[in-house]
């Protein structure tokens, strides 16, 4: 079993049996809406993938002649051509990705070595996968935490102090808040390291099970790996869980000030109930369903790949994957990692709406 | 409340990670199962320096970390053709020739006994093996073993993804023989005088059996993987790391030094640069970029040098294509350029200027366009322009193409340099063009597109045909100045100079005697120049940047850039680790 196969299954049998749960003990309208949406991804992937598909090949440059350069004769440049398949007719060509999508072999990369594209996504989705879980936490924590303290402060030093927090760190160019962080703790301190998932000798003894390293190194028992792993996730992690906290701050601040001006608020204040007890215990709660949303849409977004984060940590995560591919023209590789994504983020988008009916019992399909 | 004690336990498993990895300082697993005990290993027959035992700062004393932003494409000696993956391949594993570390110009024997004897004709090259030679794995090498390694070249070669590895063998060789177990005989189609450097490549070394199958490309085998070089390649994670531990059957004369070699890949040159500042690498290797280098020279504990390789940077003008079809109009940009502003103002005078798409040191260089054109000679370039017509009343139209990052950052700045003395004969308007690489170089040299734009060379190997054929005959597939024509080696020439410049060329090709053969290259620069085949404009330097615990060998040249020479090989084995 690859580890893309031992992560799709992590994810995708809780997912399911998520799903069916809420299937089979749901009302009737809310197993419709289930069944439509499930009904529409299919037919969006494929759009999406067709479209992926016909601009790739529009958009002018090729492979070969990319990755040759000014050593590629014409004769060479037929001869390979010839052996990647890319002289077959578009149809051909067309036919040919659809079924590798459906048998999900999705085939083989057009650059480099050449390799299987789901032996490239093995490695580069569960690095991707172990930043953005560490870093959509911390987000969430300072996120949520900062955002009842503003609101339940209103008005007052500590509110305007993290209301330009957030406006200022969700602006602050991600590459240039990583580059400052390497130089402080990394360069000037340097009790951190800046680059890489592992310390490089330390990595020599990381048995790969799932490629989700803290994973490996927790079931194998390698502490040594573990501690590695938690030093290396430290910058990238704040960097990104920084910039996406911002948003978090200020979605969550306005829905708890709208929370705690509601009646039964009031109500509560007025039975003598603690004012902490109240934003915490009563209004956060309430407050957290649009942001469930959000978060769902981030994580989501973010497992597409944090591009720069990947990139200024040296992070080989789908993000820097991406972009590598794209330049290149790696027709094959890109138009699989995207109708992978694509797909991902229509069930994560149907996973929190069904959370959402869960959380919010005011919410009927 | 519950979101402050969540705040209060992830700060605390922060801490709680950050503090086990602190204790994590442990020792990797040793090599492979399958590797055989060190105690089996012979005796190398020359240790350049001791191995150091204690550990600096930084990395473990017996590991040494090299940082790269290069790509690896491939390990097999059938398919592999880029620098990175040449590297690799040629440190675990040895050709029958090998140049001498902190040399361009000198080859020694490797796998073979000694230099090989060649037929009056010079169409027969015969090696003896050395005795005793095994791959890491154990097994022996024999003659008939490398035999098939070339000839599974020849025959498996064409069929790679990277699929052009094998031009540097089908051309050439007619076949490749092995008399008995020690003899190896090459025979050739036709003369190649440079047929030894060649066979110095990556691509002649010999693809292991139990990691190569016959039959087909194997672009990544499972680690380990074994070679008749001084390292193996004991595991390696794509877009991570390689590692390399030394091959306990090692019989050559550049035996391992450390007790481990670990390639680090990194996506961006800031962090590569940041990493060695901080003691997370030993050695940044290519690619720092003129900026970052500027910077770490003045990093206290670090080594900053510059090593002058075979890669440059010219223009190319399409001669098929107004206005660069227009000799006068070549000649005034070849007058134009000033190579040393180019070198000043964005490099920091850290690159050199060419004056001839041979660089200095190869055989027969020369420095033709200075000789012809002196440039800048902005007086000069006004008259050619003024033969065809364009003054500062009807000046020049010329749009000039460049990718913006292929060739780094800096391609910009240089750009804009050289459109600045273009106009600044007053008769040229340039308007500067950029397009992403795999747009612009598919565009350019398919010849259609652009008139003139700006390209990167760096050789297939070290010697001065290498500069010249590609640009000018290309084996009739068509230049600038041969037109393509089917079943020819060289193609149509454009005009009579070309003609000229052909024959120059193909005698050279074949001349055997060093001397006769720099004096036919002279000629040949001397035409070239005339016809302004391209412009060779500077001689892109390799940045190598080291902490200043890591040495190269003092049994060899060039300690200082860690015994890299010209040839840009990077032997392993040379290096060592002090406290």
């Amino acid at each position: 079993m690859t580890p893309i196969t031992l992560i799709a299954l992590l994810i995708g049998v809780p997912a399911f049996l998520l799903l069916t749960y809420v299937f089979i003990h749901g009302s009737a309208g809310l197993r419709h809406y289930i069944l439509t949406r499930v009904g529409l991804t299919l037919p969006m992937v494929f759009i999406l993938a067709t479209l992926v598909f016909f601009v790739m090949r529009v958009l002018p440059g090729d492979p070969v002649s990319s990755a040759l350069g000014p050593k590629g004769t014409p004769e060479m440049l037929a001869r390979i051509r010839t052996q990647l398949g890319l002289n077959d007719p578009l149809i051909v060509q067309y036919s040919r990705f659809l079924g590798d999508m459906v048998t999900l072999h999705f085939g083989n990369s057009l650059m480099g070595g050449h390799r299987p594209i789901v032996d490239e996504m093995s490695e580069r989705f569960p690095a991707t996968l172990e930043l953005v879980i560490p870093a959509s936490i911390f987000a969430l924590v300072i996120g949520i935490w900062g955002g009842t303290l503003a609101a339940s402060r209103r008005k007052r030093a500590t509110d305007y102090a993290l209301r330009i927090y957030s406006v200022i760190i969700y602006s602050l160019p991600i590459f240039w808040l990583g580059l400052m962080l390497q130089l402080l703790f990394g360069v000037q301190l340097n009790i951190l390291p800046i680059s890489g998932r592992i310390d490089p000798v330390i990595g020599t003894t990381i048995k790969h099970i799932t490629n989700l390293y803290a994973v490996d190194a927790l079931i194998t028992g390698n502490w040594p790996a573990f501690g590695s792993v938690a030093q290396h996730l430290v910058l990238p992690t704040i960097t990104l869980g920084l910039i996406l906290s911002g948003v978090f701050v200020r979605m969550t601040r306005i829905n708890v000030i709208e929370t705690l001006q509601a009646d039964y608020i009031a109500a509560a204040r007025a039975r003598g109930i603690r004012e902490h007890v109240l934003v915490f215990g009563h209004a956060l709660k309430n407050a957290m369903i649009p942001v469930i949303t959000l978060i769902g849409l981030q994580v989501a977004i973010l497992l597409a790949g944090a591009v720069l984060t990947e990139t200024v940590f040296s992070w080989p995560g789908m993000g820097s994957y991406l972009v590598e591919r794209i330049s290149s023209r790696d027709y094959t590789a890109v138009q699989s990692v995207i109708t992978v994504f694509a797909l991902l983020v229509a069930l994560i988008s149907l996973a929190v709406d069904v959370v959402y009916s869960l959380v919010d019992p005011r919410v009927r399909y | 409340m519950k979101s402050q004690k969540w705040f209060l336990l992830t700060s605390f498993l922060i801490m709680a990670s950050m503090i086990l990895g602190a204790c994590g300082q442990v020792t990797p697993t040793a090599a492979p199962t399958t590797a055989p005990l060190q105690t089996e290993a012979p005796v190398a027959t020359e240790a350049p320096t001791e191995a150091p035992t204690e550990a600096p700062a930084g990395t473990p004393a017996d590991t040494i970390i090299i940082g790269t932003t290069d790509k690896i494409a491939s390990f097999d000696p059938a398919d592999a053709y880029s620098a990175r993956d040449w590297e690799l391949i040629k440190n675990i594993n040895e050709g029958l020739l090998k140049w001498k570390p902190g040399t361009s110009d000198e080859l020694m024997p490797a796998l073979a006994a000694g230099m090989p004897e060649i037929s009056a004709d010079g169409l027969t090259y015969t090696f003896t093996l050395r005795d005793g030679i095994k791959f890491g794995d154990g097994a022996d090498l024999t003659a008939q073993i490398y035999a098939d390694s070339i000839n599974r070249l020849l025959t498996v070669g064409p069929t790679c993804p990277n699929g052009v590895a094998d031009a540097l063998a089908t051309p050439y060789l007619a076949s490749v023989e092995a008399p008995d177990s020690k003899t190896i005989v090459f025979t050739l189609k036709a003369p190649v005088a440079y047929f030894l450097q060649i066979l110095a490549s990556a691509t002649y070394t010999p693809a292991n059996p139990n990691n190569f199958p016959a039959d087909k490309c194997e672009l990544f085998p499972a680690a380990p993987i074994y070679g008749t070089g001084p390292w193996f390649i004991s595991q390696y994670t794509q877009g991570e790391q390689i590692v390399l531990e030394p091959n306990p059957y090692y019989t050559g004369t550049l035996p391992a030094q450390v007790k481990r070699i670990i390639v680090r890949d990194f996506a961006d040159p800031q962090t590569e640069a940041l990493a060695i500042q901080n003691g997370e690498i030993d050695i940044a290797w290519r690619f720092l970029g003129p900026e970052l280098f500027a910077q770490l020279q003045s990093v206290a504990g670090i080594t900053a040098s510059t090593i002058n390789g075979g890669s440059i940077r010219y223009l190319i003008l399409n001669h098929t294509k107004a206005p660069a079809d227009d000799p006068n109009v070549v000649k005034a940009i070849a007058s134009a350029v000033d190579r040393n502003e180019i070198a000043d103002t964005v490099f920091g005078g850290q690159v050199n200027p060419i004056y001839s798409m041979v660089p200095p040191g190869f055989l027969g260089a020369s420095e033709s366009f200075d000789t012809m054109y002196a440039s800048p000679n902005l007086d000069k370039a006004k008259e050619y322009l003024a033969a065809s017509g364009y003054t500062e009343a009807n000046p020049l139209q010329l749009e000039m193409w460049y990718p913006p990052e292929h060739y780094g950052a800096a391609t910009a700045a240089w750009m804009q340099v050289i459109q600045k003395q273009m106009e600044a004969t007053g008769a040229i308007k340039v308007t500067l063009q950029s397009q992403e690489w795999s747009t612009y170089v598919a565009a350019l040299t398919g010849g259609e597109a652009y008139a003139v734009g700006v390209l990167g060379w760096f050789y297939d190997y070290p010697d001065p045909s290498n500069y010249l054929d590609p640009f000018v005959y290309n084996g009739g597939l068509g230049t600038n100045v041969s037109l393509a024509k089917e079943g020819t080696d060289y193609g149509e020439p454009i005009n009579d100079k070309a003609q000229q410049l052909l024959d120059l060329m193909t005698q050279a090709d074949i001349e055997t005697d060093l001397t006769k053969r720099a004096d036919l290259y002279k000629q040949v620069q001397d035409i070239y120049a005339d016809l302004v085949v391209t412009v060779p404009l500077f001689l892109n330097p390799e940045y190598m940047v080291f902490r200043d615990n890591i040495h190269g060998s003092d049994h060899y040249a060039t300690p200082e850039t860690l015994n890299i020479a010209g040839t840009i090989e990077f032997n392993y084995s040379t290096l060592t680790k002090t406290p």
